[in-house]
């Protein structure tokens, strides 16, 4: 069984936020960076990290775990920035997700990903674009453009004039 | 295909400036009806247009714009004179070729309102045409009168040709002769002269120039616009002059000073050519030995030209030649090219700020030195790039004669638009998105603002209402105010009216100041205009207006007096790209105020740390200094440092305090955009990259301070 949209062989990339593997459609990912400095807007909800000079562009960075509702992504050594390419209102716009790890680019055929479960990842069902087999394993392929889609981000928008809604 | 584009988007550029010269001139011309230069330069612009509609295939708008130049050319030659109708129908004209223009690049049909206004102009342009032929055979009448008793007018009936091709003629494809010899298809060449004056000797000549030049008398039925066309593709560079039968003998002589050639020599070829009688020349020849003078001075003296005549022909000649060295100084350049360019800069300014960083920890004499060398080229360089990207904001202002002149006609108003600073240079992308707003607010003043002349002349004002405009640099920023003296905002009109719609209470209209009450018109929903007219009341309001210069990082205010007047002054930033920043700390975060803002700075002294929690102001000096605490505003957790110090910024002329943890000193600092995620972020209009390679916040005092009144009034509210 398939998942709509996904008809030929497509390579992700997978990675780990915490200990559960996810997966990019890897022509969405531009580069993978080393966890950098970030600076942070002030006034915007924690899962926004800040942003970061990216050869001299100014990338915004998203903590993919605390948007998923997972604890905050601490610096380690394998700490990674994926600088990803989504549309956001129909504009194409460049910002950085947090991963814990950055882990292989896998190749899935389409008879490889099964449609996502409605309950049980503790995620919204439409960050999922579908659950990947490998292994004996399932990897979460993300649709990263629901993810950062313009609702989503909305929450920033949510900070005007007032203290935001995320303060401790 | 591309090439055609190309050519396209050319002529686009090209169009749009030329149809603002049109109405320059049109308007110029106004109150300077017989002014030569302006009607030549609007012939020109006008022709320039068909001629090149023609080229890129807009075959309405240049047969529409026949018509225009057919009218010009009739004014140019002094057989119709311009008064207020034919100006107000070739502006109109101005008008329907620009929307030509529009929609036939646009692939679309000349259709409904478009067509039936196209119509009726050309009708009128016709019956403008027709009128003047009658007035043409009375000219003609008088001419010959005049003509009788002198030999002012020669009595050849030939035309005469002066052709100097430009020297690259061949090179651009044309072939002379071939022009020559289509000229004996339509008439007959009575007489050709070739020179070779400006032959160079042979070791310099390059023999894919053209350096011949011709004189011809020419017969022909046709008319001067036949032959004039025989020469369409090489008339910008070449010279080309065509003298019609019977021309008096002044042209010819205007002719032989504006030729480079010997005077005499082209004398002599007149003669043989049969333009000029023998006994004409006889008399300037001896002239000249007698007095060694120019051939035009001999004339002059002759009393065969009148001493005017040679001397406009000389002064227009100086004035072509400066206008053409002008021309040759300035370059067309696509903005995209500048963009990358000052990019580039940027980045350079960052790189260098690393560079000047490492020198500085290394301690390298040396390389301190280069280090900082480099960074005053650097300096230099941004400030070249920035200057390139420079107009002058009369090209906005420009505009607004028309528009004012519009409304007058309209309304029944009489206005007199003055500008002042024109040559104030602003960054170009300012210029192009500043002309919208204020488009509105010249519209609002003219409209709403100024009254009838009757309404005026009751209060004992001058029925003549003064619209200003001015602009000029003002710390760092330019200031442009649009003055009317008018009737000025009504302030309980715009208390009633923010009453009816909810946005205030009566308690709180009790503390505003006047010029809070004013500022009200620039929120959404306002409109004091009590009725919609065709010119405003629509369309975008005042509360676009602040939004759109706030996009800018400007501010803009309002001042008024009843019965006196409103003024509405802009402050924009000179540049969108760089800003002179002062870079401090707070936490473990930097952010940059611009600099121009910065006022001073002092310390934090103990004694008000201390009551921190009590309130937020200081004795700065005897004056109250309000401060804000961007650590509480910005929600940031790191501990209290031990020292902290007040920047004082002034604001819309009152000062704040921001206590900030560290001051680092002054930086360039390149604005980038924190794009679409963060564009409603409140307090921090953008970012830029420190010499380190991390990213600092650029503060946005402004709202920061409208931010911090909120929640001052949300902590007394709940008191």
């Amino acid at each position: 069984m398939s998942v709509a949209g996904v008809t030929e062989t497509t390579q992700y990339l997978t990675f780990k936020l915490d200990d559960e593997v996810f997966a990019l459609d890897i022509a969405k990912v531009r580069e993978v960076l080393d966890f950098t400095t970030v600076t942070k807007v002030p006034r915007t909800p924690d899962f926004m990290r800040g942003v970061i000079n990216l050869r001299g562009s100014v990338v915004p960075v998203v903590d993919m775990k605390l948007k998923f509702g997972m604890s905050t992504t601490q610096k380690t050594v394998n700490t990674c920035i994926i600088i990803v390419e989504v549309v956001v209102e129909g504009e194409s716009a460049i910002l950085g997700a947090l991963a814990d790890s950055v882990q292989e680019v896998i190749d899935l055929e389409p008879n490889q990903i099964e449609p996502s479960p409605k309950i049980g990842t503790r995620l919204k069902t439409e960050f999922i674009k579908g659950m990947g087999k490998r292994d004996n394993n399932f990897i979460i392929i993300l649709d990263i453009n629901k993810v950062f889609s313009a609702d989503e981000l909305s929450l920033v928008q949510g900070a005007n004039g007032l203290p935001a809604a995320s303060d401790q | 295909m591309e090439e055609v584009d190309l050519i396209r988007q050319v002529f686009l550029t090209e169009s749009v400036e030329h149809l603002q010269n049109i109405e320059d001139c049109l308007l110029a011309m106004e109150t300077n009806p017989d002014d030569t230069d302006t009607i030549n330069a609007l012939f020109r612009a006008a022709h320039t247009i068909k001629g090149s509609s023609g080229i890129v295939g807009l075959e309405i708008v240049e047969k529409f714009t026949h018509n225009v130049e057919s009218l010009l050319d009739k004014v140019r030659r002094g057989e119709l004179r311009i008064n207020a109708d034919i100006t107000e129908v070739l502006l109109k004209c101005r008008d329907h070729i620009a929307s030509l223009i529009e929609i036939e690049t646009d692939g679309r049909l000349l259709e409904g309102e478009l067509k039936a206004t196209g119509e009726a102009l050309k009708s009128e342009l016709l019956k403008l045409l027709g009128a003047k032929q009658e007035e043409d055979k009375k000219i003609e009448a008088s001419a010959v009168v005049e003509a009788a008793p002198s030999y002012n007018a020669s009595e050849t009936s030939n035309w005469h040709l002066s052709l100097r091709f430009s020297q690259n003629v061949l090179q651009d494809g044309m072939d002379p002769i071939s022009f020559i010899n289509y000229l004996s298809r339509i008439g007959e060449i009575v007489y050709l002269a070739t020179l070779t004056d400006t032959m160079p000797s042979l070791e310099e000549m390059n023999p894919e120039n053209c350096y011949l030049g011709f004189e011809l008398e020419f017969k022909t039925d046709f008319d001067k616009k036949t032959i004039d066309d025989v020469f369409e593709f090489v008339r910008e560079d070449s010279q080309i002059r065509i003298l019609p039968p019977h021309s008096s003998v002044s042209s010819y002589v205007e002719l032989i000073r504006s030729l480079p050639e010997d005077p005499l020599r082209l004398g002599e070829l007149l003669v043989k050519g049969g333009a000029l009688t023998q006994s004409e020349l006889d008399a300037a020849l001896q002239e000249q030995d007698e007095s060694k003078g120019r051939l035009g001075e001999i004339l002059v003296k002759d009393s065969v030209v009148h001493p005017e005549v040679v001397e406009a022909a000389v002064e227009k000649q100086k004035r072509a030649r400066e206008v053409k060295s002008l021309e040759s100084q300035t370059i067309r350049v696509d903005i995209n090219k500048l963009d990358q360019l000052v990019n580039m800069v940027g980045e350079l300014v960052i790189t260098g700020a690393n560079i000047n960083q490492q020198a500085q920890r290394l301690q390298d004499g040396s390389l301190l030195e280069s280090a900082s060398a480099m960074s005053r080229l650097v300096e230099a360089i941004r400030e070249r790039s920035m200057q390139v990207r420079m107009v002058p904001i009369n090209e906005v202002f420009t505009r607004f004669n028309r528009v004012v002149r519009d409304i007058c006609h309209d309304s029944g108003k009489e206005i007199e638009l003055v500008i002042n600073g024109g040559d104030t240079e602003v960054d170009k992308t300012v210029v192009e998105k500043i002309s919208d707003p204020l488009m509105h607010l010249v519209r609002n003043a003219a409209d709403h603002g100024l009254e009838m002349p009757e309404a005026r002349a009751a209060k004992g004002k001058r029925a003549k209402g003064v619209l200003k405009l001015n602009a000029f640099h003002d710390a760092g920023c330019i200031v442009i105010e649009v003055v009317d003296d008018g009737a000025g905002l009504n302030k309980e009109k715009i208390i009633k009216k923010a009453l009816e719609r909810g946005m205030l209470n009566q308690s709180q209209i009790q503390t505003m100041t006047d010029g809070e009450i004013y500022r009200l018109i620039f929120e959404a929903g306002l409109s004091t205009a009590e009725q919609i007219t065709k010119l405003s009341g629509r369309g975008v309001g005042m509360d676009v207006v602040r939004k759109n210069i706030e996009a800018l990082r400007g501010t803009v205010e309002v001042s008024s007096q009843e019965n006196q007047g409103t003024t509405v002054s802009i402050r924009l930033p000179l540049t969108l790209a760089i800003i002179d920043g002062f870079l401090v700390g707070i936490g473990d975060s930097s952010f940059v105020i611009p600099l121009d803002m910065v006022v001073e700075c002092v310390e934090l002294s103990e004694a008000y740390r201390e009551s921190k929690d009590r309130r937020s102001y200081i004795n700065l000096r005897g004056e109250v200094l309000p401060y804000l605490r961007l650590k509480d505003l910005f929600e940031e957790s790191s501990e209290v440092s031990k020292y902290e110090n007040i920047v004082v910024v002034k604001y819309l002329g009152f000062k704040v305090g921001l206590v900030v943890d560290n001051l680092f000193g002054e930086v360039q600092a390149v604005i980038k955009s924190l794009g679409r995620l963060y564009k409603d972020i409140e307090g921090v209009s953008g970012a830029t990259i420190l010499g380190d390679g991390t990213v600092a916040l650029i503060l946005d005092i402004p709202r920061l301070v409208s931010i911090a009144e909120k929640m001052e009034h949300l902590v007394t509210d709940s008191q």
